[in-house]
């Protein structure tokens, strides 16, 4: 690509790590923040492929197996926040984060 | 060399991280075992493995003496570091390694008998196994993917482990804080990777000392610092992002704060030091992070004063120590990082005894409550001891470990022409003296009706009683630990050229 498309990809990237951050603060459900916390990860990992193809001649094969690997270590993260939200519907009965106000700041 | 490093199918890593991860993975398996024959092997296998960890670790040490340019790589995948992922080990590495493995080592002796009456604790053992291996692997890693794959494997132990005691709302609560802010901040890590790789077109920290040798200061080297910054310091508990400790410290099972507090976080800081170390240039980072460690003690100082609840009470004095180990950073010299290395290590002892003996008060009077306490000196004498010893060591007072990086790393601010932040560490040294005197007034005091001599069981007091006794040895004798610190310092920070050239010699 050569950089054809760098400005584009670069500026979505930036714009998904927005949306991710946003969807964090605004949302209430606590699986929505678990999805807003995967689009922060996929938005990293679409930096990652982006710089990547930046480099002329043969691509280098380690972006592409650290992003594999990124996905895999952020299919756990999440996996154990659902664990953890799943347990706290159990408590509470709601997934409404407002409602975990117990602990004092 | 070969002899530490046990070669598995063109796949090899440092002896420690090789333990405690096959340590973990077999952990199951013995628990199953342990259930089925009703006897205590989870806890001989833990006991074993992470004193087997320790062994190697101190071997580990004497070969990177030996080696030359005191750096030892290990390829992980049979190929030369700059092209795959790789460790390198040099003394700054050992150094943490050391640390982590010891206080798993003794978290792992106290556990035996404070979990006793927790179920699922096939879980506990090999989730601890797992998190003492994501430790030491970021201590050892020689590039960005092996320390960020470490790094996760420590991070997901943790969450879990923090969320252990399932059955009550605290921990999930503070659980899922934890897992929010931390997984947020990888993902920054992973951002920041991305932009380091474009920059270098490696992840090798040989590469990156380098390539970004001379380089001028673009706004892409500060947006990479900011993300960089981001990353790490949740982790670290650096001011603005350390609202998670306060939470989920208190909340984990005793000895998982004792693990916590006492290395997790100065991992954290351990990242953050090698990386910008490596990177930028001193003067670059030299304020932001000064204020940033004015901000941090202060506001940890000054949210302990009114905590009623002993271990987050304890937790905030985590977060004040964070700050005063970054004004060894914030002093840009050897001289300061070895400041921060050493108070890494004193802090990683005081506050570890701090956490175990709090949770053997908490696990006799079943109440976290500073008042409630009250008293307890008189049932508990040994054990109230060891967690004054701890306390006074956290306060800075003279004969304790504590005292003795306290002057080092307010020395070295001094040095750099930092005189505010020197002024800034001591009167918050001072402040700080305010809420310990409070957890002492309240093991001192005389209780209301007595309630006898009632010690904690032997492994628990055998433990923190140790550990208070090392921390007045270190107080006393801080020569061989400040020898290791310092020359750990100058390898990262005066001679990074030794590092370099280890690495590439070998294409």
């Amino acid at each position: 690509m050569n950089g054809l498309f760098m400005t584009p990809l670069l500026a979505s990237v930036f714009f998904l790590f927005a949306i991710g951050l946003a969807s964090l603060m605004i949302n209430r459900d606590m699986v929505r923040l678990l999805i807003g916390v995967e689009i922060l990860f996929n938005a990293a990992n679409l930096g990652f492929i982006t710089l990547a193809s930046y480099v002329t001649g043969f691509v280098d094969p380690l972006p592409q197996s650290i992003v594999m690997m990124a996905i895999v270590l952020d299919g756990a993260v999440i996996a154990v926040g659902l664990v953890i939200v799943l347990n706290v519907y159990r408590h509470y009965g709601t997934l409404d984060i407002r409602k975990l106000r117990r602990l004092k700041w | 060399m070969v002899a530490q490093i046990l070669p598995l199918a063109g796949f090899s890593l440092p002896l420690p991280v090789l333990i405690l991860l096959i340590g973990g993975v077999i952990s199951p398996f013995v628990g199953l075992i342990a259930v089925r024959s009703g006897t205590r092997l989870r806890e001989a296998w833990s006991f074993g493995v992470t004193a087997a960890a320790l062994y190697a670790v101190y071997n580990l040490y004497q070969q990177v003496q030996a080696a030359a340019g005191n750096v030892l790589i290990v390829s992980s995948w049979g190929q030369n570091p700059p092209l795959s992922g790789c460790f390198e080990v040099d003394t700054l590495g050992v150094f943490m390694a050391g640390s982590i493995t010891f206080l798993g080592f003794l978290v792992s002796i106290y556990s035996t008998s404070y979990m006793e009456r927790e179920s699922r604790l096939t879980e506990f053992y090999t989730l601890v196994l797992f998190l003492l291996a994501g430790l030491v692997g970021v201590t050892m890693a020689g590039d960005f993917f092996t320390l960020f794959i470490f790094w996760e494997l420590m991070s997901i132990s943790s969450y879990v482990l923090v969320a252990f005691l399932k059955q009550n709302w605290g921990p999930l609560e503070a659980g899922f804080k934890y897992l929010i802010m931390s997984a947020t901040a990888s993902a920054f890590l992973l951002l920041s990777m991305a932009f380091l790789y474009g920059m270098t077109g490696n992840l090798n920290f040989a590469t990156f000392a380098v390539t970004f040798m001379n380089t001028p200061m673009t706004q892409w080297m500060k947006l990479l610092f900011s993300v960089l910054l981001i990353g790490f310091g949740v982790k670290a508990a650096i001011f603005p992002l350390h609202t998670w400790l306060p939470d989920a410290h208190p909340e984990a099972p005793s000895p998982v704060s004792a693990l916590l507090s006492g290395v997790v976080i100065e991992t954290g800081l351990y990242a953050l030091t090698r990386v910008l170390y490596l990177i930028f240039d001193p003067s670059f980072f030299k304020l932001p992070i000064a204020v940033l460690a004015l901000l941090t003690m202060s506001i940890a100082n000054i949210s302990a004063l009114y905590q009623k609840d002993v271990k987050r009470l304890l937790a905030f004095s985590s977060i004040a120590q964070v700050g005063y180990m970054l004004v060894g950073l914030a002093a840009g010299t050897a001289y300061g990082v070895m400041g921060l290395l050493l108070h890494v290590f004193n802090h990683s002892l005081m506050k570890g005894v701090a956490f175990l003996s709090a949770g053997s008060l908490i696990h006799h009077a079943d109440t976290r409550d500073i008042d409630e306490l009250r008293g307890i000196g008189r049932t508990m004498p040994l054990t109230a001891f060891s967690l004054l010893v701890a306390v006074l060591g956290l306060g800075g007072v003279p004969p304790m470990n504590g005292f003795v990086s306290k002057v080092i790393l307010f020395n070295s601010a001094m040095d750099s022409g930092m005189a505010w932040l020197t002024v800034a560490g001591v009167l918050n040294s001072a402040l700080s003296m305010g809420y310990y005197l409070i957890v002492m007034r309240s093991l001192l005091a005389t209780p209301k009706e007595s309630h006898g001599l009632h010690e904690a069981p032997l492994p628990m007091l055998g433990v923190t009683m140790f550990m208070a006794a090392l921390i007045i040895l270190f107080g006393f004798y801080p020569q061989p630990v400040i020898q290791i610190a310092n020359q750990a310092a100058i390898g990262l920070v005066e001679n990074v050229s030794a590092y370099i050239q280890a690495v590439f010699s070998l294409v």
